[in-house]
This record gives structure tokens, sequence and C-alpha cells, in this order.
């Protein structure tokens, strides 16, 4: 086992703790904290597959972003909503929901049974990738290339992505606003 | 056939013409037409020579003819004769009798019935004819002894006859069967006639036969006749109509019910004489001994004329059928007829006095009954033709010499005397009680002419004017009178001494089987007569002089007023049996048939019920958990729609899992 | 050695665990959690495959599309919820039914 692996363990060991405490903790303040936390153990997980401009932007834009804006909108909500939420259980962990946790398990049976058959099996151009050598290698500047790729190559999505933001969040604060007394 | 059909015309003119005739003319002279026919046409040709006989077929029953005729012979001419004479001074009679009467105009109508049925059932020619006619007869005596119906004793009357009578006719009936049965025949002249089957035999599959006398059937058969006729001719214990048939009418007692009606019973045993055996015709001797007896002495208590003179016809129709029982027939026949004189006269003139005490009723406003005989004395001041005539037939009836009575009568206890020392043994018990008999007959004759015409009238005393009884009218004197020729001796025979010379008693001659006794009959004639002065006087000295051994209500004499008490015992047997025997199927009725029926209502019920419920609950429960089942898996399933998001995707999610499943396992 | 199977692997624990809470929890924050959480395993497949693709980087420049997405619909998905709630006075997704039949 080396030094990589146990990290890498650990790392994917905390994500998936923490993500399952976020779905099991009835206190939902205290599950959004814990979804900060499964996001930077995100960030760390994407390093390890050689992304790290994808990590740096997802703590910036994730964490530094939705969370905050999770957080803020249940933070400030009315509180019936959060007397309605807290009328639930009083035990500390859910009981989960049979039914759902059934299909979740299939799911995921399904899942590993597949990506283990792949590992038998690569796919096509993954194997000739590897072969060939056109693999992304941790002493490439991915900063540059993307940005490089973004201006020339996905241009088009770029800026379609970008309106589409603008138009989603005008939305959002159009919805959102306080209705006149009628 | 036209003596039988005039008075059944007068009979339907009188009914079309209802209220309108009133005099009764029609009637009269139709019977009146009748009578000279019948002597002057039927009876001079037919008397003494060769009987004459027509025929009309009338139906078949299978193989059988049914015939209809008129048979002609010495019997049922005398009958057809003495039918129409004794009817016409009637009928005369009756115009001054039942004048002002409201429902005159149907009494003529019933009388021109009667004589009809009276004619026709002396000529019928076979016996089913003749049973007819003897319906009819019945029928017309219930119509007329009801005359006055609005009376509550008078519809008793005659329904009491008619039942009575109803029991007679299913002898008579029962014994037309057997004779048709065994014979195939009803035919009078084949069966009794000299030619006929009785006498010769029959034809039994080619081959004649002697008809054995001495089998069972026919002495049931013989029975059976004589059942009829004691019902018609009131024989004992058969009687008990004819004393309160005197409620009709008296001159239809007259007719009916002392010469003809109650004669057609010695008629019919007469006409089938043939067909008795020696038991039969012992019983019917002993049964007429037994009634001369009892009607004599029920006679003795009585107080209405009316019903002395009643028991008195039963008494002599007892004596009738003892002459019959002793096979001398022919003077049984000979009594009818004299019998037929006399009595209808007795009648009449009591009908005479009756009148008149109705009208002192009515006049003088007493509350008497006119026929009590106790209420009347004396009447022979104030009525003596009346009183003549009836004394006549008074020593009539009881065989005072130089009457015809005498002859008749005599006749027949001298042929009984006869019988009986020929035959021997206790038979001899029947010549004394008709001795016994006679004497009584005379007694209370005599009782009733002394109780009625001597003495003092009983009123006299309490109406203090001089009383208006006066004589009966002309019109009732002058039938009474033709009568009273017959009573006397002439008519019949030269000699009044010996009956045997009569004309009567020649042609109707018959065989005796016992032999002649000369003794017997000069002995017994003395004896009757010394026997009648005799008991006369004690008569008049118990009544005229009014010195009575016994007390009025002494229980002998209650015994006899009271008829001996059958009319109680016939009440308590039949009538009440036979309304409790009805009480008990009535009760049976309701409660085990209807139980039973009830119990079938309930059964059906029950299963009906039973059935309903199986319908209802399992085969209507089958169809119903058939729906039941259909939405409540609908309800089931409608929650898979409940508009939950989660539920939603999660049922998506199921069907993808699943999907993935099949693709990998396939 | 980390193959591209232990990160498939994780991808898909946290993928599940997303999808439980999307199906199983009664708060509608919650399930916009889930929602995320999904996206976010799904941004960490393409990663890892985006490893093998030099030539057009397209793993990791869609992974950067996929974050702002998420982003937005975060955002959406919050103004609809406050929306639902000023309407239906709860949040919770079980008491929310006029759909149904």
């Amino acid at each position: 086992m080396t030094i990589e692996e146990i990290v890498f363990y650990a790392f994917a060991l905390l994500a998936v703790t923490a993500s399952f405490l976020v779905v099991n903790l009835r206190n939902t303040a205290r599950a959004l904290f814990l979804f900060f936390v499964v996001l930077f153990a995100m960030a760390g997980l994407y390093l390890f597959a050689l992304a790290d401009f994808v990590a740096i932007t997802q703590i910036l834009v994730y964490v530094g972003g939705v969370l905050i804006l999770l957080i803020f909108a249940f933070m400030l909500s009315n509180r019936e909503l959060l007397d309605d939420l807290q009328n639930t259980s009083k035990r500390f962990i859910s009981l989960p929901n049979w039914q759902s946790a059934l299909l979740v398990t299939a799911f995921l049976a399904i899942m590993v049974y597949v990506f283990h058959s792949w590992g038998k099996h690569l796919p096509h151009w993954i194997s000739e990738a590897e072969a060939k050598g056109t693999v992304i290698l941790p002493t490439d500047n991915t900063v540059e290339t993307l940005g490089f790729k973004f201006m020339t190559q996905y241009i088009l999505p770029f800026e379609v992505i970008s309106i589409f933001l603008m138009m989603t969040l005008i939305g959002a604060a159009h919805l959102s606003r306080k209705e006149d007394n009628t | 056939m036209i003596v039988v059909l005039l008075p059944f015309l007068a009979f339907l003119v009188q009914a079309l013409l209802g209220k309108k005739a009133k005099s009764g003319n029609i009637g009269l002279l139709a019977i009146a037409g009748s009578t000279i026919m019948c002597l002057l046409g039927v009876f001079m040709e037919v008397w003494h020579s060769t009987t004459m006989s027509q025929r009309w077929e009338w139906f078949v029953i299978g193989k059988s003819p049914f015939h209809f005729g008129i048979l002609l012979n010495n019997l049922t001419v005398l009958m057809q004769l003495l039918v129409c004479i004794i009817a016409l001074p009637v009928h005369i009679y009756s115009r001054a009798y039942m004048k002002g009467d409201e429902g005159i105009h149907r009494y003529w109508m019933y009388l021109s019935l009667f004589c009809f049925a009276m004619l026709g059932l002396t000529v019928s020619i076979n016996l089913f004819q003749m049973y007819i006619f003897w319906e009819l007869v019945g029928f017309s005596s219930y119509l007329l002894i009801g005359f006055w119906f609005t009376r509550e004793s008078a519809v008793q009357a005659n329904k009491k006859a008619f039942l009575v009578n109803r029991i007679g006719d299913i002898g008579f009936l029962i014994g037309l069967s057997l004779l048709f049965s065994h014979f195939g025949t009803l035919d009078i002249v084949d069966l009794f006639g000299t030619e006929g089957v009785f006498m010769k035999g029959f034809l039994n599959d080619g081959s004649w036969q002697v008809v054995d006398k001495n089998t069972l059937w026919i002495t049931v058969a013989g029975v059976a006749f004589f059942l009829g006729a004691m019902a018609k001719s009131a024989q004992f214990p058969l009687h008990v109509w004819l004393p309160d048939a005197m409620e009709g009418p008296t001159s239809v007692s007259s007719l009916i019910h002392a010469a003809t009606m109650v004669a057609a019973g010695v008629f019919l045993l007469c006409s089938v004489f043939p067909l008795f055996n020696d038991t039969v015709l012992l019983i019917i001797a002993v049964i007429g001994t037994l009634t001369a007896t009892t009607a004599a002495i029920f006679a003795l208590g009585q107080y209405d004329i009316k019903k002395i003179l009643a028991f008195s016809t039963i008494s002599q129709l007892g004596f009738m059928m003892v002459g019959v029982g002793i096979g001398a027939w022919d003077a049984a026949m000979f009594h009818l007829t004299t019998h037929a004189f006399f009595k209808c006269l007795l009648f009449l003139g009591a009908g005479a006095v009756i009148h008149e005490m109705a009208h002192l009723k009515a006049h003088y406003r007493l509350d008497i009954d006119p026929q009590d005989l106790r209420q009347m004395g004396g009447l022979r001041k104030y009525m003596p033709k009346t009183f003549i005539l009836m004394a006549i037939a008074s020593l009539a009836l009881a065989g005072f010499p130089l009457t015809s009575g005498y002859l008749s009568k005599d006749s027949i206890v001298i042929s009984a005397y006869e019988w009986a020392s020929h035959l021997g043994g206790g038979r001899i018990l029947i010549p004394i009680a008709l001795i016994i008999v006679s004497l009584l007959t005379a007694f209370y004759i005599g009782r009733l002419i002394f109780k009625a015409f001597f003495g003092t009238f009983t009123h006299e005393e309490a109406i203090k004017e001089p009383i208006s009884l006066h004589e009966a009218p002309v019109a009732m004197l002058i039938p009474m009178v033709f009568l009273v020729i017959g009573c006397l001796f002439i008519g019949y025979s030269l000699n009044p001494l010996n009956y045997h010379h009569s004309w009567l008693m020649e042609s109707l001659h018959v065989n005796m089987t016992f032999t002649v006794v000369p003794l017997a009959h000069t002995i017994i004639p003395v004896f009757l007569t010394v026997g009648t002065l005799i008991t006369w006087l004690i008569g008049w000295k118990w009544y005229v002089k009014k010195a009575y051994p016994l007390q009025a209500e002494s229980k002998w004499i209650l015994f006899s007023t009271r008829q001996g008490y059958l009319d109680e015992f016939n009440n308590r047997v039949f009538v009440q049996g036979t309304e409790k025997l009805s009480l008990a199927l009535y009760w049976f009725d309701k409660h085990i048939i209807d139980g039973a029926t009830k119990l079938l209502t309930r059964f059906t019920t029950g299963i009906s019920t039973a059935t309903h419920w199986i319908d209802k609950y399992i085969v209507d429960g089958f169809v119903n958990l058939a729906a039941n089942t259909t939405y409540y898996i609908g309800h089931l399933v409608r929650h898979v729609q409940n508009g939950q998001l989660q539920a939603y995707l999660g049922f998506a999610f199921t069907v993808v899992v699943l999907g993935i499943l099949y693709l990998i396992i396939r | 050695m980390i193959t591209l199977t232990h990160f498939l692997v994780v991808s898909a624990c946290i993928f599940c665990i997303g999808l439980y809470a999307v199906l199983a929890k009664r708060n509608a924050i919650m399930i916009l959690v889930g929602i995320e959480l999904m996206i976010n395993a799904a941004i960490l497949n393409f990663v890892a495959f985006g490893k093998y693709d030099k030539e057009n980087y397209g793993g990791q420049i869609f992974a950067l599309f996929a974050i702002v997405l998420a982003a937005a619909a975060v955002a959406v998905g919050l103004a609809i919820i406050l929306n639902v709630y000023r309407h239906y006075k709860t949040i919770n997704p079980e008491k929310i039914h006029e759909l149904k039949d």
C-alpha cells in the first residue's frame, strides 16, 4: 500500500461517510455543515484524478456559492419552516425508508458489478489511450490548457452557459420576489 | 192418456194465469173431465177383461232401452178411478172451504199437479216411470202441506214430510236398481205379469230359469220396496210426518193423506207383489200390525180433530199392510177403496166443523184453536147434517155391519186369522192384535163423535148472546153426501155380511195359500160388533156424562198424546247426532286438513325463505365478492398515484433497476 | 494503484447515497442536497474518465460546466421551494399531493 492509496482511501472514506451522515441526520443544519465536509473531500478526490482546476473550481463555486446559498436559505427562512422541520422525530439518526434503501442498495450492487466487469474489460478507447500514452500526466499544465480550450474549442458552450446562468439567476430572483398584498 | 194429461194441462194453465184464476174452475173442469173419461172410457173397458198396455220408447242407456207407457189392468184402473172419484168432490168442497184465501190460485195449481202425478203413478208401465211420479207426488204433497208457508209449524211440517219421504225413496231406488241389475228390465208387465219373470222364469243365456225367490237379494229388494211404501204409507217408525202434515188445509188432508197418496204405498206393494218371498211378507205383516197398534194408542190421547183422524189413517194403513203381508192383497185393495171413501168423508166433515169454529173465533174474538176437540161440544144442535154424515163415516171406520168398512176390515181380520191358523206358531198374535186395534178404533172414533157433537157447547156460558153457529154451506155438503154413498155396503156387495161376494174381491181374486175357516167367518165379525158396541157405551159414559176414570194428566194419556215421545227420540238421535257429526267434521276439516294445508304453506314458505337467503348471501355474495375484490385492488393500486414526488421517483427507479438487472442477467 | 474502478466505485457510492436522500427525505432542502450529491458523483465520474482524454480535455471541461449548472439548479430549486412553502405552508413532499388520483 502506497501513500497514494492510503490518502485516496482516506479521502474516499471521508466523502462517503460524510455523505452518509448528511442524509441520515435529523438536524438539517448539521447536515448542511457536513455537506461542506463532503464537498472538500470530493475536491481532494478530484486531485487524485489529476483535475486540479476542477477541484479549485469546486471549492470556489460549490462551497463558496452553493453551500453558502443553502445555509443562508435555511437559516433565514421562517420560523414555521424551522419548526415544521424540527417537529419530526427526535432521534439523532432516522431510520431509513426501507423501500428506498432497498432500491438504493440494488442500484449500488448493479453499479459495482458493472464497474467490476469493466475493470476486467476496459473500453477500447481507454486501453488505446493507455497504450499510446495520451493520458494526462501530473506534470501537465491543466490550467493553461483548459483556458486555451475554453476560448477556442469550447467557446460556444461557454457563452451559452454564461447566458444560461444569468437566466436562471434572474428567474430565481423573480420567482422568489415578495408578493404584493392582494 | 187423456185422463192423465187433463190435470196436468189444468196445472199448467193455472200456473200461467196466476192470480187471476181464483175460482178454480179450470181445475174443477179438468178433474171432472178426467173422472168421466176414466169411468166410461177406461174402467168399463178394462175391468175384468184383458190387460191393455202401450209403450213408447223413451231413451236408451247402453244396450237397454227405457220405455214409458201406460199399463191398464184391473189394479191400475181401479186405482185410477178411485183417485178421480175422490178428487172430484174434494175439488168442489175446496171451492167453499178455501174461499177468501189469498193464495188460492197457488192452491189450484198444486192440486192439479198432485192429481196429475197421482194418475200418472197409477198407470205407469215400468217402475222407473212410477218412481218419477212417486217423487212428483211427494213433491206436490210437500207444496200442499206447506201451503200456508207463513206459519212456522207448516214449514217445519212440510220439511219433515219431505225428508221422511226421501228415506223411503231411497228404498224404492235400491229395489229398482236390484231388479234392473238382475233382470235387465223394469217393465211391470214383463216382471210381474202372468207371463212375466216371476211367474214363469226368465231367459238366462238361452235357457229358461225359474226365479228362486229365497235368495238374499230378492229379500233385500223386497225389503227395499217395502221401505219405500213405509215412508209413503206412514208405517211405524216412518209415520212421524203424517200427524204434522195436518198443517195443510183440511181438503188437502182429505185428498192426499186419507185417500190417495198414502194409498200409493199399498198400491206399489200390490203391483210388485210377486217379488216378495215369505220372509219379506212376514216383515210386512209384523210392521203393519205394529203400526196399527201404536197408531191406535196414540189416537186415544189426541186433542186435535185432524190429528185423531191422521192416526186413524195410519192405523188403517197398518191394516192394509197386514193384508198384503198375509198374501191377501185383494183384501188390502178392498180396504183401501172403502177407507178412501169414509176417511175422506171424515176429513171433509172435520173440515166443516173447523171452518165453523174458525168463524166463531173470528166473530167473537175468542182465543181458541179451531181444531181443538176440547173446545167443541154439542154441535149436534147446530150442525145436524154434518153430524149425520160424520156418524155414518165413523160407523164405517169402526166396521159396524151394514157399512162398507165392515166388509173390508173384517175381510182382513178373518183372512189374518185363517193365515195364522194355517201356518201356526206365534203368528196368532197378529189377528189378536188386529182385533184389539179394531176395538180401539171404535173407541177413539166414538170419542171424537161424542166430544164434538154430544153434550153441551163449551162456550155457551162464556158467550151470552145466541151463538151464530150454522150448518156447513151447501157446497161443502154435497160432496160429502156423494162420498157417503161409498160408505155404505151397497156399492160393493149385495150381501152385507159376506165379503167374498163383493165384485171387487172377485175381480182381484188372488190365490190364497191358506184354507178358509168357515167358523172364523162368523165368530170374528160377531165378536167385533159386540165389542164395538161395548166400547161405545163406555165412551158415552166417559165423554158425554163426563165421568172420567183417569185424570187428564196421567202418564198413559200423556204417553199417547205425545205420540210415544217418538218425535223427541228422533230429534235426539238423528237431528242432534247429525249436527254433532257435522261439527266434528268441521273441526276435522278446520284443524287437520287446514292444518295440513298450513303446514304445507309453512314448509313452502320456509323453503322459499331459505332459497332467498341462499340467493341473497351466497349468490349475491359471490358477485359482491368479485366486485369488492376489484374495488379493493383498485383502491390499493390507487395509492400509487398519491401525488408524492418521492413515490414517483421510487417507482421509476425500481423499474430502471429491474430493467438493468434483466439486461445483465440476460 | 488507483485504477479507474476505484473512482467509479466511490462515485457510485456517493451517487446512491444521494439517490437515497432524494427518495427518502421528508425535507425539500435535503432533497436538494441529495441532488447535489448526485451531481457531485457524476462530476467525479467525468473527471475520472477525463484522465485518458488528453487531446480534448473533455472530461474536465464538462466537469466545470456541470459545477456551474449545479449551482444554477440549486438557486432555482430554492426559489421553487420558497414558492411551494408560500402556497402549501409546508415543505414536506409527502404533504404535497394535489396531483394525486
